[in-house]
C-alpha cells in the first residue's frame, strides 16, 4: 500500500519540477499534506490523491482537480496557501481555514522559489558578508 | 492624575532616532533625562526582537509594518491601509499620503532601509538659487560637523571617495566609520553598462554614474571604530548591563530585508543608541502616550507633559501622569510632533505648525536584464544613480535620484510570490517547465525606485478634528495631500530616465503599474504616474530665522515656548533628494550640544 505521503510526495513532484530528495529536504511534506487536510472539505484530499497519479496535464485541466493542483505547486513554491476560485467553493464547499495565508514561518523560509531564483527566502538562511557582489548560482538542497 | 515622583532635566517624547541622540548626549553630559515612548519596548530584548522577526515570516503581506504591529493604544499608519483610506491617517485628499511610520521603541528606524546620504549643499539654499522652495536657516558648512558626527554615532558604511560629487565637500582626513559595503553583482553590472551616458533635463546634460551608497549597515571598521551590534536590554541583574550584544548584530550578512527587520540588526537602529546612554541618567517609559503639553500660564514656558499609561498593548486601559523637565524635547515622529502640539492648542502664531508636509513620491520601472544579474540577494539597495540630484534644472522641475535595488520585483509587484502565481495560474505552468520559467525570469529581475524631490507648501499638512479620534481619546491626523506641477513634471522625468537607462543597459522594460501591487496615481499631462511613498515625512514645524514664517529655529528650538524643542525632518524646510534621517540626526546632535551649554548656565 502507497502511503498518502508517498503519493503527495510523488503527486509534488510532477507538479513542482523538484526531486523528491530536494522535496523531502524542504521538511514541509507532512505539514503541506495536513494544509489540504485543513482546507479541503472531508474526504477530498484522498480522492484528490488518487486522481493526481493521472498525467498532470489532464489533473490541470480537471474543474475539480485544477485548482487544488495549482495550490499545491504555490504551497511548494512560496509556502502560502491561495483561496480556492469562488466557482470552485460553489461548487465542493468551504472550510474556514481556505484564506489566505502563509502557512507557517518554516513554510515561508523553505519556499522552492527561493531556489528557483538562485537567492534565499528574505529575512532568512543569509549568504554572509558581501556574497551579493557575486554571480549568483542556483541553489543545491 | 497623579504626578510622577521625580523631575528630570529634560523629558523627551519619542524613542527613535532623534530622541535617542538627545538622550544619549544629554545623560553623557551629566543630565537626568526621561523618555517616554508612545509604543511598547518590545524591540529592545534580543528574544524579543526574534518576535518580530517570526512575525514577519508569518505574515500575509511583506510591507514596511508587517514585523512591527501596533499596540491599541498607539496605532499608526499601514501601507495596507492607503488604498482604503480608513487607516490611522484620516486621508482628506485630494491625493492619498503614500508613506508610513512605526510607533514603538526604535521608531522607524526599526524597518529603515538604511541608506545615509547627506543633502547637498545646493538643498540647503533652493530658494536663492534657483528661486524655488525655502532656505534653511543653516549652510551645509554649518552642519558638516554634524554630519560626521551622526556618521559615527549610527554607523556608516562607506568611502568618502565615492561621495564627493555634487558639491558634497568633507572635513579633510575625514572617512566613514566603516568601509563600504560591497557594491552587488547587478550594481557592478549595470554600472558597466551605464556609467558615462548623459540625460538630458532642461538644458542641462547631465553624465551618469552607478555609486556606491552610503548606509548605516555595520561592515568593515576603520581605524578602531568599534561597530555597535545588536540591542538586548535586559532586566536589572540580567545580562551584562550595558544593554547590547556586542556578539550579535557584527557585518551585514545580506539578509535582503533591511525593510520590514535586519534580523541579526547589523542595521542601524535608534535601539542602539539609547543602549549607549549613561544608565545612571536616564529613565525611559515605554507604552507612554504623550497626551498634552502643559503651558505655565505665566511665563508660556512648558510645565508638564501629560502622558497616558498602559499595561496591555492590545486594551486602552490607561491612567494618566505627568512628567515634569527643565527642557522638553518633542522627537516623536514629523506628524506625531505637529499632532501633539495642536492637541495643547500651541504653536499656533506663525500658522505653519502641521503645514508643509512632503514625501518624496517615487516612481518604480522593472524590468528583465539579459541574463541573470543575482537579484533577492544583499542588502535592498547598495547603489544609485546621484547625477539627477541637483543642477540648474531644479529651477523647473524636481531633481530625483534613482535607488537601484537588490530586492528584484518584490516592492512594486509582490515578486516572488507574484511570479510564481502568474507562472501557475496565468500561464498554466508546471514541473520542470514552471521550475526552468522562475529560474530564468526571477534570476533577472530589476527594480529601480525614482525618488522625487517635493517642495514644501503650506496646503499639505497635518491637522486634527474632534470627529477623528483613536482608542484613547487622542486625535488621529488629518491629513490634506496634494502633488504639484514642480514635483510631476520631476516624476515625468523620472519615467524618462529609468526607460532610457533601461534601454541603454539592455533591460526590458516590464513596468505595468497595473498588474503591479497597488499604489496611488495621478494623472500628468494625460500621463497616469503611480508613486509610492518612502516613509520621508518632512516639513510639519518647519524650522526658519523668521518667528512669522517658522515654528522652530535654526536650533529647532520653539519660537513661541523656549524650553521647549521641535527635533526631527519636521524641521526641515526642505528635503532635496536625500533620505531625512541621517540629517535630522546631524540636526538632532547639533540641538543636544545647544541643550548643554543652555543646561549647564
Amino acid at each position: 500500500v502507497t502511503s498518502r505521503s508517498e503519493l503527495f510526495v510523488d503527486i509534488s513532484v510532477e507538479l513542482t519540477g523538484f526531486s523528491r530528495v530536494q522535496l523531502f529536504g524542504t521538511g514541509m511534506c507532512e505539514r503541506y499534506l495536513q494544509e489540504l487536510d485543513d482546507v479541503l472539505p472531508p474526504g477530498m484530499v484522498d480522492e484528490f490523491l488518487v486522481a493526481a497519479t493521472a498525467p498532470v496535464a489532464g489533473i490541470l485541466r480537471d474543474e475539480t482537480w485544477g485548482p487544488v493542483a495549482r495550490n499545491v505547486m504555490i504551497l511548494w513554491y512560496c509556502g502560502r496557501w491561495t483561496t480556492l476560485p469562488d466557482a470552485w467553493r460553489v461548487a465542493h464547499g468551504t472550510r474556514p481555514a481556505d484564506t489566505n495565508h502563509v502557512v507557517s514561518a518554516a513554510a515561508y523560509q523553505a519556499g522552492l522559489q527561493w531556489v528557483a531564483a538562485g537567492a534565499h527566502p528574505a529575512g532568512a538562511r543569509q549568504q554572509g558578508y558581501g556574497a551579493w557582489a557575486t554571480a549568483p548560482e542556483e541553489t543545491v538542497l | 492624575m497623579t504626578d510622577s515622583e521625580h523631575d528630570y532635566d529634560v523629558v523627551i517624547v519619542g524613542a527613535g532616532v532623534a530622541g535617542s541622540l538627545v538622550a544619549k548626549r544629554l545623560t553623557r553630559a551629566g543630565f537626568s533625562v526621561l523618555v517616554l515612548e508612545a509604543g511598547p519596548a518590545t524591540a529592545s530584548a534580543f528574544d524579543d526582537y526574534t518576535n518580530h522577526v517570526q512575525t514577519f515570516y508569518e505574515a500575509n503581506s511583506k510591507g514596511p509594518e508587517s514585523a512591527w504591529p501596533p499596540a491599541a493604544a498607539a496605532p499608526q499608519p499601514d501601507t495596507g491601509d492607503i488604498r482604503s483610506g480608513d487607516g490611522y491617517f484620516v486621508q482628506a485628499g485630494p491625493l492619498p499620503y503614500g508613506s508610513t511610520y512605526t510607533r514603538l521603541q526604535g521608531g522607524s528606524t526599526l524597518h529603515w532601509l538604511g541608506v545615509s546620504l547627506r543633502m547637498l549643499p545646493e538643498d540647503f539654499e533652493l530658494r536663492s538659487r534657483y528661486g524655488v522652495g525655502r532656505d534653511w536657516p543653516l549652510d551645509y558648512p554649518d552642519l558638516e560637523p554634524y554630519y560626521r558626527e551622526a556618521e559615527y554615532e549610527i554607523g556608516v558604511a562607506a568611502d568618502v571617495s565615492d561621495q564627493t560629487h555634487l558639491g558634497l565637500t568633507f572635513a579633510p582626513g575625514y572617512d566613514y566609520p566603516m568601509h563600504r559595503i560591497p557594491p552587488s553583482y547587478s550594481d557592478d553590472l549595470l554600472a558597466a553598462a551605464v556609467d558615462g551616458m548623459t540625460i538630458t533635463l532642461g538644458e542641462d546634460r547631465l553624465a551618469l554614474k552607478v555609486r556606491n551608497y552610503p548606509a548605516a549597515r555595520n561592515s568593515m571598521p576603520r581605524d578602531g571604530y568599534r561597530p555597535v551590534g545588536a540591542v538586548d536590554e535586559r532586566p536589572a541583574g540580567q545580562g551584562d548591563g550595558n544593554g547590547l550584544a556586542q556578539d550579535l548584530g557584527q557585518r551585514c550578512a545580506g539578509n535582503t530585508a533591511c525593510t520590514p527587520i535586519c534580523p541579526i540588526q547589523a542595521k542601524y537602529n535608534a535601539g542602539k543608541t539609547l543602549a549607549q546612554a549613561e544608565r545612571s541618567k536616564l529613565r525611559v517609559i515605554a507604552q507612554a502616550v504623550a497626551s498634552k503639553i502643559c503651558l505655565d500660564p505665566v511665563t508660556g514656558e512648558v510645565q508638564a507633559v501629560e502622558y497616558q499609561r498602559y499595561d496591555n498593548p492590545n486594551s486602552s486601559r490607561h491612567t494618566v501622569h505627568l512628567a515634569r523637565g527643565r527642557a522638553y524635547v518633542l522627537a516623536a515622529h514629523a506628524v506625531e510632533n505637529a499632532k501633539l502640539m495642536l492637541a495643547s492648542g500651541l504653536g499656533a502664531g506663525s500658522g505653519m505648525l502641521g503645514r508643509n508636509l512632503m514625501d518624496h513620491p517615487s516612481i518604480y520601472g522593472w524590468g528583465l536584464a539579459s541574463r541573470p544579474v543575482g537579484p533577492y540577494r544583499g542588502p535592498l539597495s547598495t547603489s544609485g544613480i546621484d547625477d539627477l540630484r541637483g543642477g540648474p534644472f531644479r529651477a523647473r522641475h524636481a531633481a530625483l535620484r534613482v535607488d537601484v535595488g537588490n530586492d528584484g520585483w518584490r516592492a512594486p509587484t509582490g515578486a516572488p510570490d507574484s511570479t510564481v502565481t502568474d507562472a501557475v495560474v496565468t500561464r498554466g505552468l508546471s514541473g520542470a517547465d514552471l521550475r526552468e520559467h522562475l529560474r530564468s525570469t526571477l534570476s533577472r529581475h530589476v527594480r529601480f525606485s525614482l525618488n522625487v524631490e517635493q517642495l514644501p507648501s503650506p496646503a499639505n499638512r497635518v491637522s486634527i478634528d474632534p470627529r477623528y479620534v483613536d482608542a484613547l481619546g487622542n486625535p488621529r491626523p488629518v491629513i490634506n495631500y496634494d502633488i504639484d506641477e514642480y514635483t510631476l513634471a520631476g516624476m515625468a522625468a523620472a519615467k524618462g530616465v529609468y526607460q532610457q537607462v533601461f534601454r541603454r543597459a539592455g533591460i526590458e522594460d516590464c513596468t505595468d503599474p497595473e498588474q503591479g501591487a497597488w499604489f496611488p496615481s495621478v494623472v500628468y499631462q494625460g500621463d497616469t504616474l503611480h508613486y509610492h511613498g518612502m516613509g520621508h515625512f518632512a516639513g510639519t514645524h518647519v524650522m526658519g530665522d523668521d518667528p512669522a514664517l517658522s515654528v522652530v529655529d535654526a536650533d529647532q528650538r520653539c519660537w513661541e515656548h523656549r524650553n521647549l524643542f521641535l527635533v526631527g525632518s519636521g524641521s526641515f524646510p526642505t528635503m532635496g533628494t536625500s533620505n531625512p534621517t541621517l540629517t535630522l540626526a546631524a540636526l538632532a546632535l547639533r540641538t543636544a550640544q545647544h541643550l548643554t551649554t543652555e543646561l549647564s548656565k
